[in-house]
């Protein structure tokens, strides 16, 4: 049932589509190929605005918004430049690619979490099953919508569209702007069709940039299937006949996915089903021509019932039992039916596939005796998986696999109600599978893991030591390539004699390019992270790395023949059996909520000794002893077989402590911090003296990365992390219970919530807080200024952080002899106003610390106070290159070091509940002397020789 | 109500395909006049009247129709004065809709596009009436597709709609020529019929001599995009065919015509 119903919900969710797409191909001739691109850009649009907390009917009506610009673009390329009509799409549709890939911020984005017209429609249903609510209020939807256009397609203006198409001579020397009526057409299908978008993107629970590649064969098809199907004059049933032809056209592909044909052969079915259609239908013309009306009406009944009874006959075959022996092994009463769905075809994936079903074998999981297998493979298309997921529910399997992250997004979205198992996914917490390992949805549970960027950086390093051009070529499209880059850079940060050079590419028709541009970059490696499009065009980026004799190193053992160097990843086939043991534990009774995912546990590191001999590079004894597969294979064969688990690369030697850097962003002041915990570690000898491995992790201002890697610290056992940052500190907090860790640069570590006071803090937590500086903003202000007395304070009071410092003004400025003058902003736009208003209570000096509000509008506040020769105090040392006059800031590379020398503390066996939190505040002075000329403002002494930086400028 | 000054028009300009189609053309229609056009192939005939009707601005020159300065008004800038039917009948109307879509289409001729369902009741009754008098039978096939009928009903249902608005200017480009001798014969009766009802001034281009001199009140001759020769009512009724020729005859001597196009015109109009 959930098959069938599931099938008439998506042909109804395309029917929009296929509208548009009669709308430009019937109505008006034109082969719009816009559509790829605005149903992405409609699915696009609407899933950014809902995560943005948008209700999802106003996202719906953006979807439409954003599909009739891009249809209007297409017709006003052709119109404005008279340039042909299918070029003028493809321009569109090419263009629209960045654009969605704008609108979203990143190549997908999940809707689970978030309220979708499909959520607020459930809210309503009145106890019927949920598909078959779903397609019911849908299609009373679509039946408001047919008859809308229908009678749309009557009036005056649609009559004017319709003589357009058909006849643009006419429509002009009838009066009619054939340009605008263009225009406007396009503009109204292809918002159809950002409608359809945004209705699958909130259906599906997702949005991909490459959701819509293929809509236009869809649609055309649909509307060739449904003409076929109800020949009519009549307008009317012409519309209709479009709606059905998507819903006929579903059902075909549910009906070949039922009757259990490959997948494969959807496409070359589909060709063949819209050919038969077209000639049986012709041929029933011609036979019935002569015959008078009632036949002539009836006709597209015929044919209709005709293709209704193929459909149902066919169904009512596929529905019989399998064959005569089932008879015998329906005896058994309990064969669960697992259902196993993979998106692609891909090695890593069918080595997923392999590991589960051997290792279920195994554990007694026999298919055709003990269980059943339905193992099914979507060949990449999205709209399959989606089907395939109903023919499990329609089989009633008792416990799905879904296999790489897109078959899991839609597992995620589709089974609810039964276990559900992943297989080989990137990053669970991204698609919002759960929030941690231990807290997920109640019926799901799998294995994950992304590939180890900073162990196969080391492995690069043993090889190839000294400073490294490291080059990276990804599909930009793909939410892990972006993902696995993100984390290969990571691994590179705080290296300084590494640099990185990327190359990105939209195909693997790219490739070949994107290597050669490396290679004259000149880089020495390339280290491919895991990326599809990337590894499916491996040999041509083999082929220009051997003809410029550079080594290439991956994270696919299957390239390691394919003329890789070195090759460091996971051993996908383990994935799948750890799978198969969570599958097994289900099986056996456990409820998947209490099962916490699982980090793939093997590694594989391959060698390729013959790529080796040929770059004349040769390989360390102790980097050919971590091989667990070699290239060609040797005498020491022994060592081909897989590493046994758990596997000494993870833990390299035993004697070694490990300790992570986390930083939330690569910001100026965090990066100077960095510095000084990487030379404090090192100047104080403990990077040797302890044998300490430093890992440097930056969530590059992303806080799900942030999330993903404070849980990755915990999870790879870290022996020590440092967090530099506030976010950095409460990300770790979050998930770091018992490692310890020192925190620094941060302003304020009490309002966390880590810690109450210096001696009260989360047991494992401890480290430095570094609050402005403004008593010494003051101090210095009243030696330059003996004469000032009213210091204006402008803050936001929104600003934890500003809030603290406005509280030690207002405490310190009487003590100064300043009386403070406040003004409250609220937004960047109101700064101007609230300086405007300081300086009309004659101000002498005006200050402010830190609040980002103020900063905002950093530049126009200088120039104002500027204007009225009022210095400028701020917190921020850079303010003084950039027109302030005056700033005591924090010295953030010695608050490093301050850092760096309380982990060392730890390391040599102090317990962190021991050590109490440091206020640190090493401050840096910076007076702008241009600034001081101007103003004829006389430095006192003490001061010039306190400054650190006599900058200025503006 | 029509006045052409100094239209001139080259298409194509700097290439081989050069075609220099009108040269500097003055005309100028009273209202009322019924103007028909004759000419050599290339004579620029079917360009004046496109030009009248706005399918491209001249060169330099102006176009005015009915004290209304339209040169550079396009085509469905100045449908509201102009009405056209072409010589091929199946340019003048929409195959895929029915004879009462196009007449209603015709009938929002010079009106904004409002998307209300303007095809009611009231107006089928008054579309059917006025097919009535084309006396063809089509009165009873006003939803039947327009592509369903022959050449001369579709010619005639697009002269029906070109009058309907009755505009300040009807242009008439051959559009008899491609249809059989009846259907042509039925068509130029409406013709002279709503001409003469409605007092339109028409521009009338044919390649039958006897056409020229029967219809209207004003012929005009010309020649490698110029008017060569204007022979207005009163002469007219005098003229005939062999005047006609004896008058190419006399541009030849004055070397205005080649002996080819002399022999053009005798076998077009004779």
């Amino acid at each position: 049932m959930e098959l069938w119903v599931g099938a008439v919900v998506l042909g109804l969710l395309y029917a929009l589509m296929t509208t548009g797409v009669y709308l430009t191909y019937r109505v008006y001739n034109f082969a719009d190929i816009t559509v790829d691109g605005s149903f992405t850009a409609g699915g696009a649009a609407a899933a950014a605005l809902i995560v943005a907390g948008c209700h999802p009917a106003l996202a719906l009506l953006a979807a439409l918004a954003v599909g009739a610009a891009s249809g209007a673009a297409t017709a006003l390329i052709h119109t404005r430049f008279k340039i042909n009509g299918l070029l003028s799409g493809i321009l569109v549709m090419t263009g629209l690619y960045s654009v969605n890939l704008h609108l979203m911020g990143r190549s997908n984005i999940p809707l689970l979490q978030h309220p979708t017209l499909f959520s607020a429609l459930d809210a309503l249903n009145p106890g019927l099953p949920g598909a078959v609510w779903t397609a019911l209020a849908l299609g009373l939807a679509l039946a408001v919508f047919w008859l809308l256009m229908a009678a749309f397609l009557k009036t005056d203006l649609g009559l004017a569209m319709r003589a357009t198409g058909e006849n643009p001579r006419m429509a002009s020397a009838n009066g009619r702007n054939v340009n605008w009526l263009i225009i406007l057409g396009l503009a109204l299908a292809n918002g159809l069709v950002g409608v359809s978008g945004g209705l699958v993107a909130q259906y599906q629970g997702f949005a991909d940039v490459t959701m819509g590649v293929g809509t236009i064969v869809v649609g055309l098809a649909s509307v060739i299937i449904g003409e076929s199907a109800l020949r009519a004059r009549s307008l009317t049933v012409q519309v209709l006949s479009v709606v059905l032809g998507s819903v006929i056209f579903r059902l075909m592909i549910a009906l070949a996915l039922y009757l259990g044909l490959n997948p494969i052969d959807l496409k070359l079915l589909t060709a063949v089903f819209v050919l038969l259609t077209l000639v049986l239908s012709q041929r029933m013309g011609k036979g019935r021509a002569g015959l008078p009306g009632l036949t002539r009406l009836l006709r597209p009944a015929w044919a209709w019932g005709l293709a209704a009874a193929i459909l149902a006959g066919l169904g009512w075959w596929a529905a019989q039992p399998p064959g005569p022996q089932s008879g015998g092994q329906a005896a058994s009463p309990v064969r669960p039916l697992i259902g196993v769905v993979q998106f692609t075809d891909n090695g890593v994936l069918d080595l997923t596939r392999q590991g589960l079903v051997q290792e279920l074998r195994k554990l007694g999981h026999v298919d055709g005796q003990t269980c059943r297998l339905d193992l099914e493979n979507a060949h990449g298309d999205q709209a399959t998986l989606n089907l395939i997921l109903d023919k499990f529910l329609k089989d009633g399997a008792d416990l799905v696999v879904t296999i790489s992250t897109p078959a899991t997004q839609a597992g995620l979205k589709k089974i609810t109600d039964r276990p559900l198992v992943f297989a080989t996914v990137a990053n669970p917490f991204l698609i919002q599978a759960g929030t941690s390992e231990t807290e997920h949805r109640p019926n799901v549970t799998g294995t994950y893991g992304w590939a180890p960027m900073d162990q196969t950086l080391a492995l690069v390093r043993r090889i190839l030591p000294g400073p490294l051009k490291i080059g990276a070529i990804w599909d930009p499209s793909q939410a892990n390539a972006e993902f696995n880059v993100a984390n290969l850079r990571q691994a590179m940060a705080g290296q300084g004699d590494l640099s990185f050079h990327g190359a990105t590419v939209a195909g693997t028709g790219e490739v070949q390019q994107a290597t050669q541009s490396l290679l004259n970059q000149g880089v020495d490696v390339l280290v491919l992270p895991p990326d599809n499009i990337i590894y499916s065009a491996f040999d041509a980026v083999v082929s220009v790395a051997r003809a410029g004799n550079r080594p290439v190193v991956v994270s696919d053992v299957e390239l390691l023949s394919h003329g890789a160097l070195a090759v460091l990843g996971y051993d996908y086939t383990s994935s799948g059996e750890q799978a198969a043991r969570l599958v097994d534990r289900i099986l056996r009774g456990e409820n998947p909520r209490d099962i916490p995912f699982e980090r793939y546990s093997r590694l594989s590191v391959g060698l390729n000794t013959k790529v080796a001999a040929d770059l004349k590079l040769t390989l360390p004894p102790e980097v050919l002893a971590q091989a667990t597969v070699l290239h060609p294979p040797t005498e020491t064969a022994a060592r081909t077989r897989p590493a046994p688990s758990p596997p000494p690369a993870t833990a390299p030697a035993p004697a070694k402590r490990r300790l992570a850097v986390f930083l939330f962003a690569d910001t100026p002041i965090i990066l100077d911090a960095l510095r000084g915990v990487q030379e404090e570690l090192e100047q104080s000898g403990a990077l040797r003296e302890l044998g300490l491995e430093v890992s440097v992790r930056s969530a590059q201002g992303e806080m799900s990365l942030g999330q993903a890697i404070a849980q990755d610290l915990v999870r790879q056992r870290f022996d020590y992390i440092v967090s530099l940052s506030t976010i950095a500190l409460q990300l770790a907090a979050r998930f770091n219970h018992d490692i310890p860790q020192v925190f620094g640069a941060v302003t304020d570590p009490y309002l966390t919530g880590v810690a109450k006071s210096p001696d009260e803090h989360q047991p494992n937590i401890t480290g430095v807080a570094t609050f402005q500086p403004v008593e010494a903003v003051l101090r210095t202000a009243r030696e330059i200024f003996p004469q000032a007395k009213r210091i204006g304070l402008a803050w936001n009071p929104g600003e934890l952080s500003s809030e603290a410092c406005t509280k030690k003004a207002r405490e310190l400025a009487p003590r100064y002899g300043f009386s403070l003058v406040e003004a409250n902003v609220t937004s960047p736009a109101e700064v101007l106003e609230g300086v405007r208003g300081l300086l009309a209570k004659d101000i002498d000096l005006f200050f402010t610390s830190g609040d980002s509000t103020m900063l905002s509008a950093f530049d126009s506040v200088a120039k104002l106070l500027h204007q009225a020769r009022v210095p400028y105090l701020s917190n921020s040392c850079t303010d003084v290159a950039r027109g302030a006059f005056l700033a005591v800031g924090p010295d953030y590379y010695n608050v490093g070091r301050r850092t760096g020398a309380l982990a060392i503390r730890l390391m040599r066996g102090e317990s962190p509940q021991a050590v109490p939190i440091v206020d640190y505040v090493p401050e840096t002075l910076f007076v702008n002397r241009d600034l001081a000329a101007e103003y004829k403002v006389s430095l006192p002494p003490a001061v010039v020789k306190r400054a650190a930086n006599l900058g200025g400028g503006q | 109500m029509i006045e052409l000054t100094g239209f001139d028009k080259r298409f194509n300009p700097g290439s081989v395909n050069e075609v220099h189609a009108l040269r500097g053309l003055d005309l100028s229609v009273a209202e009322g006049e019924f103007v028909t056009i004759i000419g050599t192939n290339g004579s620029g005939k079917s360009t004046l009247l496109n030009a009248v009707a706005g399918e491209f601005a001249p060169d330099l020159g102006r176009v005015s129709i009915a004290g209304r300065d339209v040169t550079q008004a396009q085509e469905h800038q100045r449908a509201d004065l102009v009405a056209r039917v072409f010589q091929n009948p199946f340019l003048g109307t929409v195959p895929g809709m029915s004879i009462a879509e196009n007449l209603h289409l015709a009938s929002l001729r010079g009106r904004p596009l409002r998307p209300r369902l303007g095809l009611d009741r009231a107006r089928r009754q008054e579309f059917r009436a006025r097919v009535q008098s084309l006396e063809m039978g089509l009165e009873d096939r006003l939803d039947n597709a327009i592509g369903s009928l022959s050449g001369g009903q579709r010619q005639a249902l697009t002269l029906l709609m070109a009058v309907m608005n009755t505009p300040r200017v009807l242009l008439l480009d051959e559009h008899t020529a491609a249809l059989d001798p009846k259907s042509a014969a039925q068509v130029l009766k409406l013709t002279s019929q709503f001409v003469a009802e409605r007092g339109l001034t028409t521009l009338m281009v044919t390649h039958s001599m006897r056409q020229a001199l029967e219809l209207g009140n004003r012929t005009i001759m010309m020649h490698q995009g110029r008017v060569i020769e204007d022979i207005d009512q009163a002469r007219k009724r005098r003229l005939t065919v062999e005047d006609l020729l004896d008058r190419f005859a006399e541009l030849r001597r004055a070397e205005q015509l080649t002996d080819d196009l002399l022999e053009e015109l005798r076998r077009a109009y004779v």
